[in-house]
């Protein structure tokens, strides 16, 4: 797959403060890309600068094997989706998606037919039969999304971007916007590039999952890698699947406050040591229970568990007043009870561990 | 037993809420009453004078319509009124002209909230000097040998004086547009300032050029402000007769200079007269304004 869109070096400083610090980034074509970053991380500020609403100190964009780095936002064929939607809000359903047709400065469509037909498809590929004469005060929240994204394609962008796009929608209506924007983006074949905060919505979204950290990218792979191979502690916490632990390699394991911590193969480099353990791995078990040679063991006292319906969450507190999180999936066993403020072991395989040094 | 309850509740619900509204129409009393007393009764009153019949020197209770047909018949009143409309026209598309792009400039483009603040405090300057200095100030500019004058005549632009700019229609109209603008720029500004600036954003990414967007887009979301500074203007303008007395040198007659002389010589029904066409043109413009923009909608 060649690629779409080609960042190197991009930097980008408000004042003091670096938003975007050196951005080194290659996207294939015709794929679902997702963008996940804490908030403050400086995903908006990155689709802002790949859209062309903010210019970079330093770095060049090449967007479909040109230089776009000076261009204006309008020369660029990169369509943006708005968080809050941005619709006209004094033109109609139809208007508003026949807008970019209509009024773009490059090659306009003027033959009234033409854009009808063109219009008339996209509402329908989206899914707004019926709504075509609504004012977008009167459409609800899940429809304003479909017109603010029938908008953008209908101009037939060669990529888009969407800017935490399912934040502004309920649970319900997120989960099904989800499957529905891979299917529109797949009947387009155009490169969606898809900024949140969930990590659970990068993961399931994204062919391809970009981690940005500290206005850097921190890792790219698909959701897979990502998940089980984080590749620094910082996208392990974003991750928030693992238990870290702060300390330092010592002699037969890493050295933290929980004492001597085992594990198994190489640490991976990284600049602050930790050490990591996913919260579906750990096993409860009563307090001074015994310990098999492949195992690592601490003892914590249980706080309280949330139930979430697959999956129940149990929240123990270590010695060091740290809060350790274990979560075991229901499809295998009933769930446990634990009694409060009563002491647990946490055990699990050294080998499941992963380590940063 | 519970139903019953619930019902109950509802009941009393329902009676807190008739007799709460019952309260809050309390809270207009004093408005309706003032408007009654200062606003409509006075209206009624100036309508039911304009009948009165006026001699020289007094004015009695017999209803005629001699007044009304005195001023549909005498070119002086009709001129002034024709004069009225005219300067308003001029005014009101002048302080757009001069108003928007200001408006657009503090509304749109100055992204700090502080600075659009404080620039459009010092729109507001001029209004902490008095009326009468204000209008007088264009004298010593406007004049013979009045700062412009001499500036035009030191650079050497020209030779002669220019007479037209003061005691002349130019010069009312120069002063009304320098005293009404600000009433133009506010609410224009204030509807530029409530444009979502991602709207804007959007427009750009879907391709549109700054004049497109301007067209399709600004223009349109600001409309109620121009709306509302035009009824502004209007209704100030139309109304105006200070500025018209002391910058034309009495060579224009708006409808309120024909009222305060009227008034002047006690023909208090003609004034009368003149009083209820100003209203009902005030009123009919008031009205065509609104068919421009749903303003219910838009604010």
């Amino acid at each position: 797959m060649s690629a779409v869109l080609q960042l190197s070096n991009v930097v980008k400083t408000y004042g003091d403060l670096r938003a975007l610090d050196g951005i080194d980034l290659s996207l294939p074509d015709d794929s679902y890309v997702s963008l996940l970053g804490p908030s403050g991380s400086g995903k908006t500020t990155l689709l802002r600068v790949i859209a062309g609403f903010e210019p970079p100190e330093g770095g060049t964009i090449r967007f479909s094997g040109k230089d776009v780095t000076n261009t204006p936002p309008h020369e660029r064929n990169i369509g943006f989706v708005f968080q809050n939607f941005a619709l006209f809000p004094h033109l109609s359903v139809y208007d508003n998606i026949a807008f970019g047709l209509v009024n773009r400065a490059v090659d306009p469509v003027t033959d009234p037919k033409l854009v009808d037909r063109k219009v008339r498809d996209m509402i329908s590929l989206v899914g707004l039969t019926g709504l075509e004469g609504r004012a977008t005060t009167q459409i609800s929240g899940g429809q304003k999304q479909r017109v603010a994204l029938a908008r953008t394609l209908v101009t037939e962008p060669q990529m888009v971007l969407l800017d935490e796009p399912l934040g502004a929608l309920d649970a319900n209506l997120r989960a099904r916007m989800r499957s529905e924007l891979r299917m529109i983006r797949e009947r387009c074949g155009v490169t969606f590039l898809h900024v949140t905060g969930s990590e659970t919505e990068a993961l399931a979204m994204g062919d391809t999952v970009l981690v940005l950290d500290r206005a850097r990218i921190a890792q790219q792979g698909d959701s897979d890698t990502i998940y089980n191979r984080p590749c620094s502690p910082a996208v392990a916490r974003f991750l928030n699947c693992y238990n870290l632990f702060s300390g330092k390699m010592a002699d037969g394991g890493f050295a933290t406050a929980q004492g001597l911590l085992g594990f198994q193969g190489q640490p991976q480099r990284a600049a602050d040591p930790a050490y990591a353990i996913r919260y579906d791995r750990v096993d409860i078990r009563p307090a001074g229970a015994a310990v098999t040679g492949d195992e690592v063991q601490i003892e914590g006292t249980f706080i309280a568990s949330e139930y979430t319906g697959s999956a129940v969450n149990a929240f123990f507190s270590l010695d060091d007043g740290k809060v350790f999180e274990v979560e075991a999936h229901l499809s295998h066993r009933a769930p446990e009870n634990h009694e409060p403020h009563r002491r647990y072991a946490l055990a699990w395989k050294r080998e499941d561990a992963l380590v940063f040094a | 037993m519970t139903m019953t309850a619930v019902t109950e509740e509802i009941k009393t619900e329902k009676a807190a809420a008739k007799s709460s509204s019952g309260k809050t129409l309390w809270l207009l009393a004093p408005g309706v009453l003032w408007m009654l007393l200062f606003l409509v009764l006075p209206l009624a009153m100036m309508l039911y004078v304009s009948f009165w019949t006026q001699t020289t020197f007094k004015i009695e209770p017999t209803l005629t319509l001699k007044s009304w047909i005195t001023f549909f018949t005498s070119d002086t009143y009709l001129g002034a009124l024709w004069t009225t409309v005219r300067i308003w026209l001029i005014v009101l598309a002048a302080t757009v002209v001069v108003g928007y792009p200001a408006a657009l400039f503090v509304g749109l483009f100055v992204k700090n909230k502080t600075l659009q603040t404080v620039l459009l405090v010092l729109c507001v300057i001029p209004f902490w000097t008095s009326f009468l200095i204000r209008v007088l100030a264009w004298r010593p500019m406007l004049g013979k040998e009045g700062a412009i004058n001499m500036i035009l005549m030191k650079i050497g632009i020209i030779s002669q004086p220019i007479e037209v700019l003061l005691f002349s229609e130019l010069s009312v109209i120069i002063g009304m547009t320098q005293i009404y603008c600000v009433f133009m720029v506010g609410p224009i500004a204030f509807m530029l300032g409530r444009i979502d600036p991602s709207i804007i954003e959007a427009a750009k990414d879907l391709g549109a050029g700054f004049w497109r967007i301007f067209r399709t887009i600004i223009l349109p979301l600001s409309m109620p402000g121009v709306v509302v500074g035009a009824i502004f203007v209007s209704v100030m303008v139309l109304g105006e007769f200070a500025t018209s007395a002391a910058l034309s040198g009495r060579k224009v007659n708006l409808l309120g200079n024909i009222i305060v002389t009227q008034v002047g010589s006690l023909k208090w029904a003609f004034a009368a007269v003149a009083g209820v066409v100003l209203t009902i043109l005030m009123g009919a413009v008031v009205a065509a304004l609104l068919r421009v923009v749903d303003l219910r909608k838009e604010l």
